[in-house]
């Protein structure tokens, strides 16, 4: 079968009113769920597999597929308007998207949300249909090594989060690593820090952890001080962002975009790490750096673009190679099999008609992102104008139930309180919680390819400098480290001198 | 309270927690076999590895802060009423610990309508009646969401069981 005769067949599958409605309802799923901070994408996907049994293949399939890009946008509606992300991947865009809503630009920054990930997800698709073999036979060579030295460039970008001081910066991340040991060695399966509790043997709820973090430091600090919250109604301002404000911020969005896709290729690595380079990467090269963390548009932009932009990418590996590239992925592949379908190399051959329908009705979940995101936005925009007397505690109460359904535990309830108070401590002393996080979800990756390179190894590090791929990541990390340092010293300059010139 | 002061006090504090993990909490509650060929491969050794790390940010931070001049403006702004500010402060923990205990006796239900009224009050809502209403509602509707729509099995407690 040529590719023109695969291409049709594959049309002639998604141009229909099933696909469509799967893909439209699919979508606003993921949107409302992503939106209701602790129903994550990846639970609403799981959700949604029983419903896809009764549906043909493609129509199933298109249906997840709807409801996994719309759950990695709509996590990004409570992250802009409540600081709570809906999903772990939306954490960045809380960094700039929560201060615009603060300034009353809360719909500026949801425009440029949808703008971005719309964009970001129509170039990882495109992506995904030209380089799918050529980039998932690159991340098959990845060992612990590459993986080891790719994680300890990722923590370079902890830099970029830190804010007005690399130190503190340095400290949270050090608490992030540290929480992160918590659990039973991987490697010889003995308690570290878990106290004889069976709660603490796999370690802390990455979901209680998170929305601990960054949502209950906010009700405390109400709690505080009720003043300080009179009178501060978020307004949505601006409904709609402007295209010269999508022009300024397209170069972030497009480089954005492109990190998601390499990172999204990779298995194992997900969408936050990607929103967090994504983010590190705009600030590190925008005329605007010192407006970064204080409610810039770019950052918004940035951040989605990133986590968008692996939600076509985690399908290279799948497709091309039936490897799974994170969770949310692993449930679509068992959406394959209970249809009969095995995703790999030789399902473009066998296939090719579905895997181009899938590639077709990708592109099209774009649009339908597009519309059902205009809509939500202008559904959620509510959530703003809720008196902060009532918002807070609803706040409060639905991290609870959502903390909760995650692995139907309430010691990760107490895990949420925990993480709030010290959010809070975090938040009056000026700590970066953004460095914490990230620590939090490479620490793990980090120490155990580590340790696996160097079993691999006989405990020589030789192994860590073995090939071309670990040399480029050493190189990365050697630059950017020398690019933080010599900007370090560069601002201490400045400041002393603007101190000096102000004692004059 | 000023930046340098604060800065000061975190570097103590790293120091201090770097000291604690090094000479009690690793020794105590990190557990390694035996037979582990090499260090790099213990389990202690990453958390080692991270005490002495938090140690070293600690001690830049002690150096930084004493290098840098005092300023005039404070870096966290103080409020008027400390003393109930403290008070609200310590409700709020003792709500959560509370809802902890709660939780699993009364049900997650009636436990979220409490820790509602309570923060709306702690919180001075402006709106009394709507904070009311949403404190029944909102969890109503959750617990119908999550129990019946998304499968989870949210405690119902020894008393009151919904359906």
């Amino acid at each position: 079968m040529s590719f023109l005769d695969s291409l049709m067949l594959g049309l002639s599958m998604v141009a229909n009113i099933e696909s469509f409605l799967a893909l439209g309802i699919g979508v606003a799923v993921g949107v409302i769920a992503g939106a209701i901070p602790g129903m994550s994408a990846t639970m609403a996907v799981a959700l949604t597999l029983p419903f896809t049994f009764a549906l043909q293949p493609i129509t199933g399939i298109l249906l997840l597929l709807g409801v996994y890009k719309g759950g990695i946008f709509g996590g990004s509606i409570p992250a802009i308007l409540i600081k709570t992300p809906g999903t772990p991947a939306s954490s960045a865009t809380v960094l700039d998207g929560y201060p615009l809503a603060e300034k009353g630009q809360a719909g500026k920054a949801l425009g440029m949300a949808l703008w971005a990930s719309c964009t970001a997800d129509l170039i990882s698709n495109l992506a995904l249909i030209l380089f799918a073999g050529f980039l998932a036979s690159f991340a098959l060579n990845f060992g612990p090594p590459e993986f080891f030295t790719l994680m300890l460039f990722s923590l370079t970008i902890i830099a970029g989060v830190s804010g007005e001081s690399l130190l503190r910066g340095a400290l949270s991340a050090m608490l992030g690593l540290l929480l992160a040991t918590v659990g039973l060695d991987l490697i010889y399966g003995t308690n570290r820090f878990t106290f004889g509790d069976a709660n603490l043997m796999g370690g802390l709820n990455f979901i209680a952890v998170l929305i601990g973090l960054f949502a209950i430091p906010e009700i405390i600090a109400m709690v505080w001080n009720p003043k300080a919250f009179d009178g501060q109604k978020r307004a949505m301002g601006k409904s709609w962002v402007e295209f010269s404000e999508y022009r300024r911020c397209f170069k972030s969005i497009v480089r954005g975009s492109f990190i998601g896709v390499i990172l999204g290729a990779i298995p194992g690595i997900g969408a936050a790490p990607s929103a967090f380079l994504s983010y590190s990467e705009a600030r590190r090269t925008s005329p605007n750096k010192a407006n970064f963390g204080k409610g810039e548009l770019e950052g918004v932009a940035a951040a989605e673009a990133g986590n968008n932009g692996v939600a076509g990418a985690t399908l290279i590996p799948l497709l091309a190679l039936g490897i799974p590239g994170d969770v949310i992925t692993a449930i679509i592949i068992g959406a394959f099999m209970i249809h009969g379908l095995q995703p790999g190399p030789m399902m473009f051959v066998i296939n090719a008609d579905i895997i181009y329908a899938l590639f077709i009705g990708l592109i099209v979940s774009s649009v339908f992102l597009f519309f059902v995101g205009s809509v939500a936005i202008h559904g959620f925009k509510y959530v703003a104008d809720i008196p902060r007397g009532v918002l807070f505690p609803s706040v409060l109460v639905l991290c609870i139930f959502g903390v909760f359904a995650v692995n139907n535990s309430i010691f990760d309830v107490g895990v949420m309180f925990a993480m709030g108070w010290v959010g809070y401590f975090m938040l009056r002393y000026r700590i970066p919680a953004a460095p914490f996080l990230i620590a939090f979800i490479l620490g793990p990756l980090l120490e155990d390819n580590f340790r696996q390179a160097m079993l691999m190894s006989g405990s020589s590090p030789a192994i860590l400098f073995r090939g071309p791929i670990t040399w480029f990541f050493w190189t990365l990390t050697a630059i950017t480290v020398f690019a933080i340092i010599r900007a370090g010293i560069r601002a201490t300059r400045q400041h002393r001198a603007l101190r000096t010139a102000n004692q004059a | 309270m000023h930046d340098r002061t604060i800065q000061l006090q975190l570097g103590i504090g790293a120091i201090i927690a770097a000291a604690f993990l090094l000479l009690v909490a690793i020794p105590t509650w990190v557990s390694s076999p035996s037979n582990v060929p090499n260090i790099i491969l213990s389990p202690l050794f990453w958390p080692w590895v991270l005490a002495g790390l938090t140690a070293i940010t600690g001690l830049a931070m002690v150096l930084t802060s004493i290098r840098e001049p005092r300023p005039a403006e404070p870096a966290i702004s103080e409020i008027d009423d400390k003393p109930r500010a403290w008070g609200r402060l310590a409700s709020i923990a003792a709500v959560m610990v509370v809802a902890m205990v709660l939780m699993p006796r009364i049900g997650m239900v009636w436990t979220a309508m409490l820790v509602f009224v309570a923060t709306a009050y702690l919180v001075r809502t402006s709106h009394p009646k709507t904070a009311l209403v949403s404190a029944v509602v909102i969890p109503l509707v959750l617990y119908a969401f999550f129990a019946h729509v998304a499968g989870v099995a949210i405690p119902q407690g020894d008393f009151v069981r919904l359906p």
